[in-house]
């Protein structure tokens, strides 16, 4: 039951390693810039964040269906 | 009578009920940022929750699926008095509203990426009355004892709601921690939804397959990571322009991102390969 429960919390944030990787590495990079571009760093943290997080739901979908698709030819062959 | 109610005589109207005192301690913006995302989210797990307890009470009867859920609400209870204060006490002010924008971000996705693979017809839509159908054949297959407590009743229904609880406990924390009345209105959507999801179980008896969950989901997934992003970013000192107002146009760009998304993975995929993409 507490396996459970420990894999429902962890399964609540991640399902696809690569997508809360990247994530992570997005919420870090935002981080830094905030902190080392000063006020103008500050004042586009948040688009900046935004775009990255856009750009990687993009491109893990993308990665996701070339996976599938490849997946469904080698099963019809 | 207390000082309390002199006041509201002399001024020769009614008491607040305790409901209104509750709502009415949150200005209606905090309502609306923080209730409705909880409303909705809370919404779709309490439905997906409310399908197996009622197909446990359908198939086995209600007194062990109500113990259940009784129990489970226990846990949640006691999951959210530690785990909530433990984050709102542990967690300093000032990385709060950072450490919850991450996490709702991380949380977001992992529905965003979900809805979308549903809609392109990579995952399979998720349907109420299936899942209630499967419910029901496995907990008849099972077979029951009339003399017994029937301890598979009250697990499968204490499993129900306890996963599907501790993703609302979730939510209510992550929406209540932004601090001020957030909480308030966080946990007032969640029991709202709670509440108003038990009641239309209760009445149909049927799994409530009238709640367009797939949508909601892709909805929520938009909100939560838009919430995630514009709390991140306060954390790290940016004014939003408009503050709380460019919430609906971040939100508009996740929409808009994933429409993208689908397109793409619709173009991938050639026709008629969905339905087979989902067994491989």
């Amino acid at each position: 039951m507490f396996r459970s429960i420990w894999a429902t919390l962890v399964g609540l944030l991640i399902e696809d390693g690569q997508l809360a990787i990247g994530a992570l590495i997005a919420l870090a990079i935002t981080w830094a810039i905030a902190y080392t571009g000063g006020d103008q760093g500050r004042d586009i943290s948040g688009w900046l964040l935004l775009v990255l997080v856009l750009a990687l739901v993009v491109a893990n979908l993308y990665r996701a269906g070339l996976t599938v698709r490849a997946r469904v030819s080698s099963a019809r062959r | 009578m207390d000082r309390r109610h002199d006041r509201w005589d002399q001024a020769g109207i009614e008491p607040p009920s305790a409901a209104e005192a509750i709502i009415g301690c949150v200005d209606p913006i905090t309502l609306a940022i923080h209730a409705t995302p909880a409303f909705v989210a809370s919404a779709v797990e309490f439905v997906e929750a409310t399908t197996i307890v009622l197909a446990v009470g359908v198939t086995r009867g209600w007194r062990a699926p109500l113990f259940g859920t009784l129990a489970a609400t226990l846990t949640l209870a006691v999951i959210i008095a530690t785990l909530g204060v433990a984050i709102v006490t542990i967690v300093p002010e000032v990385f709060l509203k950072g450490f919850v924008g991450a996490l709702l971000l991380l949380f977001g996705l992992r529905w965003l990426r979900k809805a979308i693979l549903r809609f392109a017809g990579i995952v399979a839509i998720h349907d109420e009355e299936l899942i209630y159908q499967r419910e029901v054949a496995e907990l008849r297959a099972q077979g029951l004892k009339r003399k017994e407590f029937d301890w598979v009743g009250f697990l499968v229904a204490y499993k129900a709601v306890l996963l599907e609880g501790t993703e609302v406990a979730f939510i209510v924390i992550a929406f209540g921690a932004a601090g001020g009345t957030a909480l308030t209105a966080a946990t007032v959507g969640a029991i709202t939804a709670g509440l108003l999801v038990v009641a239309l179980g209760v009445a149909l008896k049927q799994p409530l397959t009238m709640v367009p969950e797939n949508w909601l989901k892709f909805g929520v997934g938009a909100m939560l990571c838009s919430f995630g992003v514009f709390w991140f970013a306060e954390a790290l000192g940016m004014e939003w322009p408009g503050d709380a107002l460019s919430i609906p146009l971040i939100v508009l760009a996740f929409l808009g991102a994933s429409w993208l998304a689908i397109r793409i993975l619709r173009a991938l995929l050639p026709q008629g390969a969905h339905v087979e993409a989902r067994n491989v």
